[in-house]
């Protein structure tokens, strides 16, 4: 009987409940805290930007850079767009690369999966289950020579996303490949990750000891300033700090902190600081708190510019830029209704681009779910293009420059940062902190705590703890699998490398790059010469690591083949 | 009515960990801690631990859930043995869990593999703590 009363043409069957609705009308935002937790006003007004105090902004391309490196920024270039590939073998990241070229990306992004990053071979037992798993394993010259094969290396400017001290291996088969290709290594331009310290904190401690993470990370450095002047030698990361769970502050005193201690590595070698710096970089996250994370990154600049400055005494403008590229915050993003990633991401997009960013890394919206599918990864690069052709953002630098609001939490930021920073010092310095896992303590802390103020609706995630759905059954645009018979050929051809080598000459260069580790040279020429012998990534890992009295394999399972 | 109040009050004993040399452990740690909070006996058995090894710790502690954490694609590589472990041991009668980044299409999959649930990233703690309490062995 009721149902017949219904309209015909109804076709919402459930109930509304009225009352929600009257409720949501007149509900009120429940927290006025930044995502970081800084509590803040209702309006702000010109005495929170006091005039004299813009001196300590500065003009976008002046110091302290608060509002820009360059004076024009995105009319003198786009940011880059650079998306993150690496999965399945060399060659289908390979492919995956030149399709998103072909789409319109303008910087290649590989990155290392777990077993290279681990410093393992293809053929490792440990590592034969996961090759490809989370990016590209390059246990060899010929990996590499089939990921870079036909792309013009004098042309592109590659980011090799290697974080661990396995960073000096990539730089090394980098180089010998394209010296085999005949290009002039001066000229090469790119990115390496190369920032092992933090890497210990991504599951990588048995690779990345903290004396060899300074070593190796320094020796990269100071290769890239002798023979690949226009490389950057590092992007220290504090995204993935951010992702353990840490505030926005946080991140960038506990990345800085990282960053002092390979730049004190470079001045104890007898380098001065104008003599490496114009090419130090960093990765930033940008998280959802749009005026936040902007704040945050122009806290970042003259933080850095004061330090490389004052600190260091930096005379190079060069030298006290913060440069850095964004990846949008992985830990963000959520596999409950997987579409509204999208939105997220393009809001912290914009952050990054409205922070002024030199490179940018937009999640795929299927980051919670699997590796990006073709279309989820061209769909994050199609993010970047609305924003950079259609939304009016590049027209004019710095543009929250001046808000009473930014400059204002910008400078809380900048406050807030510098207590982190002192209260490291309190326990005894960067490297003691990590040595002493004070630092492991804190980010557990940090990720119990994010995960509390979920479960307890002190922050709202849609789709979490908010206008929930059933559980999806299907990802939109499909899953993406790794490639298991190319993964299986590629370890096939690392077992067949091993037996068909000139043993002599292998043997040779290896002992030879232990000997240089021996005797606490930099590692790197003897690197690329054992590469070009045929040697591979865990065994040239294998004799630094011995070298430095620690076992062969970081896993303990292998013993050294020499 | 006695045996029932000990069922109550027995701590029920968990087993998280990660396999394989996946190294993602933010997530594994705050589920250890919060299970604990929620007054469960936790062993976190921590990274680079293979199928065998998983198994045997939960044997020898004689855990009532066995938590599988895992982030990097590995979940239709390693569950499946951590199952054959389990059943080789004798020790397939506990509740087997898989929590991390799981595509929604692989979670019949795993369901049919012998986990018996699965808690994708962006669970909340109260649902994970809900369903070991009504699943778990008596």
């Amino acid at each position: 009987m009721k149902a017949a009363q219904k309209p015909v043409i109804a076709g919402h069957e459930k109930d509304v409940d009225w009352d929600k609705y009257l409720a949501a009308y007149y509900e009120k935002p429940r927290s006025s805290l930044t995502w970081s937790g800084l509590d803040v006003k209702e309006v702000y007004a010109p005495a929170d930007l006091p005039p004299e105090q813009y001196k300590d902004v500065g003009d976008p391309g002046q110091y302290p850079f608060t509002r820009g490196i360059h004076r024009n920024m995105f009319r003198g270039r786009y940011w880059t767009r650079r998306e993150v590939i690496g999965m399945g073998s060399p060659q289908d990241t390979h492919d995956r690369s030149k399709l998103l070229v072909d789409e319109g990306g303008s910087g290649l992004n590989t990155i290392a999966d777990i077993p290279y990053e681990m410093g393992l071979d293809a053929d490792h037992p440990w590592a034969q289950n996961e090759v490809g798993l989370t990016g590209v394993c390059i246990t060899n010259m010929y990996d590499m020579e089939t990921m870079t094969a036909d792309i013009p290396l004098d042309k592109v400017s590659w980011s090799l996303i290697t974080a661990s001290t396995v960073a000096v291996v990539t730089m090394a088969q980098y180089a010998a490949v394209a010296k085999k290709r005949g290009y002039d290594l001066k000229k090469l331009r790119g990115t390496v990750q190369n920032d092992p310290v933090h890497f210990r904190y991504c599951g990588f401690r048995p690779a990345c000891p903290l004396d060899l993470s300074v070593k190796l990370g320094a020796d990269v450095m100071e290769f890239c300033t002798r023979e690949m002047p226009l490389w950057y030698y590092t992007t220290v990361n504090l995204y993935d700090l951010r992702e353990q769970g840490v505030t926005a502050p946080q991140e960038v005193a506990f990345g800085f902190l990282i960053a002092r201690l390979y730049i004190d590595e470079m001045i104890r070698r007898g380098y001065q600081v104008d003599d490496f710096a114009q090419r130090f970089a960093f990765y930033v996250s940008c998280h959802i708190d749009i005026f936040e994370e902007v704040s945050k990154i122009r806290a970042a600049r003259r933080i850095w510019a004061k330090l490389m400055k004052e600190h260091y005494g930096a005379q190079k403008l060069s030298s006290q830029h913060f440069r850095f590229a964004v990846h949008t915050a992985g830990c963000s993003l959520v596999p409950q209704q997987p579409l509204n990633n999208i939105v997220r991401i393009a809001y912290q997009a914009l952050a990054a681009v409205l922070g002024g960013v030199q490179s940018l890394h937009c999640c795929s919206y299927d980051e919670p779910v699997c590796l990006p599918t073709e279309n989820g990864h061209t769909q994050a690069l199609r993010t970047q293009q609305i924003l950079a052709y259609e939304t009016g953002v590049t027209n004019v630098a710095d543009p929250l420059g001046g808000s009473y609001y930014v400059e204002n939490l910008t400078n809380r930021l900048e406050e807030e940062i510098y207590k982190i920073m002192a209260e490291v010092e309190k326990v005894g310095g960067m490297y003691e902190a990590i040595q002493s896992e004070w630092l492991d303590r804190v980010f557990e802390k940090e990720a119990l705590a994010r995960q509390k103020e979920l479960d307890d609706r002190d922050k709202i995630l849609v789709g979490v703890n908010m206008f929930t759905t059933d559980q999806e059954t299907a990802t939109p645009l499909g899953v993406q699998r790794i490639m298991k018979a190319s993964v299986k050929q590629q370890i096939e051809m690392v077992k067949k490398l091993k037996i068909e080598r000139n043993k002599t000459l292998w043997k040779k260069r290896i002992l030879a790059l232990k000997a240089a580790a021996d005797r606490r040279e930099n590692v790197i020429p003897c690197m690329i010469a054992a590469t070009e012998a045929g040697a591979t990534t865990g065994e040239m890992m294998g004799a630094v690591r011995l070298a430095f009295g620690y076992p062969y394999d970081p896993l303990e399972i292998i013993q050294a083949p020499f | 009515m006695k045996k029932e109040k000990e069922n109550k009050d027995r701590k029920i004993k968990v087993l998280i960990t990660k396999v394989g040399l996946d190294g993602h452990d933010r997530g594994a740690k705050v589920v250890a801690s919060l299970l604990k909070e929620a007054g469960m006996e936790v062993i976190y058995l921590g990274m680079y631990l293979m199928p065998k090894d998983v198994v045997d710790a939960a044997i020898d502690e004689d855990v009532d859930v066995i938590g599988l954490s895992l982030l990097s694609g590995g979940h239709l590589v390693f569950t499946p043995l951590v199952v054959e472990e389990m059943k080789k041991g004798g020790f397939d009668d506990v509740l087997l869990i898989v929590g991390g980044i799981i595509p929604s299409e692989d979670i019949p999959t795993l369901k049919a593999m012998g986990v018996h649930a699965v808690f994708p990233a962006g669970s909340l703690t109260e649902p994970i703590v809900t369903y070991i309490r009504n699943h778990v062995r008596p």
